[in-house]
């Protein structure tokens, strides 16, 4: 038999549970998907008192119906696969909703843990909750942690160990909503109404006849009864006489009654302190102030991107010219070649250090996004933009994968799998990329800042508008376009708001941050060598003059093209095509190509102005430029995870001459009309 | 009356939910059983609102709420 012990981790969303298991597992985890579904799997391996444990985060879900696919998901998971012993997190500061759930775990008779996360919260509000009778009533061991300060996790693991093996014990209820004795009854948590009981030993029955080898019989019952079309169609059985509709409603009810008299006996001080959150609220989700506020929150993140940021940012382009000096001094001093050192210098270092300055601004976006995802304001956004989503065709909670797309686009098409409407998820998918991320940023600031002077941040700050505005219409037109029109309903939960917590929010952002130095150490590295060697070398080898390179050539054949968007420039057009590697390669080609060393320095960028005002390209030209940047084909990796979250190869296209389309034919329209003055 | 049409600061015991299935059952879920409370803590004029149900806050499209038959138990609409 294997050694390893298998914990699989569920909870509702919002319960911590990530948290948690992050506690155990830190950052050494295998993230994959589900077989056949996009809903992402996390495994991790710890070690406790010289056993192994695997553990598995199972997807946030209220209950183990099989209604979304988290929930069938989860389900599967734990009826079909070995799973040794289940760590249900609790929020217990809404134990009430949570033990629904905690309920169904139990039923399906594998070894429960409860963790009762959030007690720290608990005790804020002045309430109290009853540990020792709560493992009494449902018959499973409740190990109270926390997992935001690492408390109660060895208890927790150590119940694990201890509980492998049984399924429930200690019971000590009063549930009687019977009148007539079921005598085997005595060892389950929730007992349902004599009518009901009576159905389930009958179909109990019944199963033990037709199916012998089925593991847990009164779970199967129970879903006969909830009518659960999965289980209905696996296991075909003739019901008439005993089930004849769905008592699902009468299942759902008893529960929560059930759970009524739990938390009525378990919580003490039950009136709670709780009126911070709807203190905020009252301004934050307020009908008319709600939507102000919003838009002040982006553009305070905004604003701390570019001033703070900026100044940073100063001192990384003092660092980066003071090592191209010394790298191109200490090249030519090793007698290093001129190929050589010009790959390095004007290729590696340009290239991959021009991106690298920029990490400041994106280091303090990721955090204010981070902080306001930890702090529970996300979902209201979902709540205040719901107005506006919902006339053009998208439920409120879209608006977080569109509002995620700031940061980037790649985890944003990704946070669209929450969305459980499945045209709902591609027009998301679609628009998202509208939404300008990080990496477009360096272009906008560079752009900006070489030809809008005092108005820099506010021609940066409308392309974020115009973005949102073009994501609108898009979506607009999509939803009247689409076949199937579904009303998209808003439901989500709305957090306790909570101080931010360090450990969650420094995780998060490395990650990002993490994310950005790899791209920068790969795809940007090997688009820099590309990008030189097509700069430095045409069809009669190197070239001192990168107007007879081939990139040049490439750049000439479009230039009609683009022409018409005031951007029939052949450097500009072999800079666009390197940004489809990553965005922000825009800004370190520009560099390569214009031969200016440090671009985001000040005389960096006043040598680029000149040299461009020469060819007479102006702030008009300026502006189309950082449209088409804004819409166009999104980078590799983000066209890599349309392709994997649509699983077609039809709407990756669609996605990509979608963008380039609108790209082309905003900053056309945009540059003809602004030159027509 | 219709959740939709629930006040600030007042609390409503759940009647009758009339909708698909599958919108009911997550609802119910959820905690929105028969005689459940539910106080409206924030609303848009179009219906659409925040409540709280069994200790959680969650916000609700004016198409759900539309759509719940509500009893009121609890008026105490110059509180919150």
């Amino acid at each position: 038999m294997n050694n390893e012990i298998n914990v699989a981790f569920i909870g509702n969303p919002n319960c911590g549970k990530t948290t948690l298991f992050n506690a155990y597992t830190g950052a050494n985890l295998k993230v994959a998907n589900w077989p056949g579904v996009t809903v992402e799997k996390k495994e991790g391996q710890m070690s406790y008192h010289n056993k192994k444990y695997k553990l598995v985060d199972l997807p946030g879900t209220y209950s183990l119906t099989s209604y979304t696919m988290e929930e069938r998901v989860s389900r599967h998971y734990i009826l079909e696969d070995e799973v040794d012993v289940i760590i249900d997190v609790v929020d217990a500061s809404a134990l009430e909703r949570n033990l629904y759930l905690a309920i169904q775990l139990i039923e399906l008779g594998k070894p429960v843990v409860l963790a009762l996360n959030m007690m720290d919260i608990v005790e804020e509000r002045g309430m109290e909750i009853d540990l020792h009778r709560l493992p009494e009533m449902l018959g499973v061991p409740v190990v109270p942690v926390c997992a935001r300060k690492r408390t109660g996790l060895n208890v927790l693991m150590h119940a694990v160990a201890h509980h492998q093996n049984k399924t429930s014990d200690r019971f000590e209820h009063h549930h009687t909503a019977g009148s007539h004795e079921h005598s085997h009854h005595d060892e389950y948590a929730m007992v349902y109404s004599d009518d009901i009981e009576d159905k389930i030993d009958k179909i109990s029955e019944l199963l033990s006849v037709k199916y012998p080898n089925l593991k847990n019989y009164r779970w199967h019952a129970i879903k006969f009864l909830e009518a659960d079309q999965e289980i209905c169609k696996k296991y075909p059985l003739n019901l008439s006489g005993i089930a004849d509709r769905s008592y699902e409603e009468d299942i759902i009810n008893q529960r929560y009654d059930f759970i009524e008299e739990i938390v009525s006996e378990v919580l003490v001080n039950k009136e709670e302190k709780s009126q911070n959150t709807d203190k905020v609220d009252r301004i934050a989700t307020h009908s008319i102030w709600g939507m102000p506020v919003f838009f002040g929150i982006m553009a305070l993140v905004f604003f701390f991107t570019f001033t703070i940021g900026d100044w940073i940012k100063g001192y990384f382009e003092m660092a980066l010219e003071w090592f191209s000096g010394a790298s191109s001094e200490f090249l030519v001093g090793l007698d290093a070649g001129r190929v050589l050192t010009s790959l390095i210098v004007d290729g590696i270092i340009a290239g991959v250090g021009g991106v690298l300055t920029f990490l400041p601004n994106i280091f303090i976006l990721f955090l204010a996004l981070a902080i306001l995802e930890d702090s529970g304001y996300m979902a209201r956004v979902a709540y205040v933009m719901d107005g506006i989503m919902s006339k053009i065709g998208l439920s409120g909670r879209a608006f977080i994968p569109m509002l995620l797309g700031f940061g980037c686009t790649v985890p944003a098409v990704m946070a669209s799998r929450t969305l459980e409407n499945k045209g709902d998820r591609l027009r998301t998918i679609l628009v998202t990329p509208f939404m300008s991320c990080s990496a477009r940023l360096p272009i906008y600031v560079l752009l900006s800042q070489m030809f809008f002077g005092d108005g820099a941040m506010i021609a940066a700050y409308s392309m974020y508008v115009i973005g949102v505005i073009m994501a609108i219409v898009v979506a607009k037109l999509l939803s009247v376009f689409a076949k199937n029109k579904e009303e998209n309903t808003l439901l989500i939960e709305l957090p306790e708001y909570k101080s931010p917590n360090a450990r969650t929010i420094i995780i998060y952002v490395w990650d990002k941050v993490r994310d950005y130095l790899t791209k920068a150490g790969t795809t940007i590295f090997v688009a820099s060598i590309i990008l030189w060697a097509l700069l430095n070398f045409g069809s009669t080898g190197m070239v001192t003059d990168m107007s007879q390179s081939f990139a040049a050539e490439v750049g000439r054949f479009l230039e009609p093209v683009m022409k018409t968007a005031g951007l029939g420039y052949w450097q500009i057009i072999v800079a666009l095509i390197s940004g489809i590697a990553a965005k922000e390669v825009v800004v370190s080609s520009m560099s390569v190509l214009y031969g200016i060393g440090n671009i985001a320095s000040q005389g960096g960028m006043a040598s680029l102005t000149a040299v461009l005002a020469a060819s007479g390209f102006t702030a008009v030209n300026a502006y189309s430029m950082m449209l088409f940047c804004l819409m166009y084909v999104p980078c590799v990796a983000t066209i890599a995870t349309i392709h994997r979250e649509t699983k077609s190869l039809k709407w990756t296209l669609f996605a990509i001459l979608l963008q380039l389309g609108t790209a082309w034919l905003c900053s056309s329209v945009f540059y003809t009309i602004a030159t027509m003055f | 009356m219709k959740l939709s049409d629930g006040l600030i600061g007042s609390s409503y015991a759940v009647k009758e939910i009339s909708l698909e299935l599958p919108a009911k059952r997550r609802l119910e879920i959820l905690g929105m059983t028969s005689d459940a409370k539910v106080t409206v803590l924030n609303s848009k004029k179009s219906g659409t609102k925040i409540i709280k149900v069994r200790g959680t806050r969650f916000a609700i499209g004016c198409k759900f709420a539309q759509q719940i038959e509500v009893e009121e138990v609890d008026k105490r609409g110059d509180m919150i």
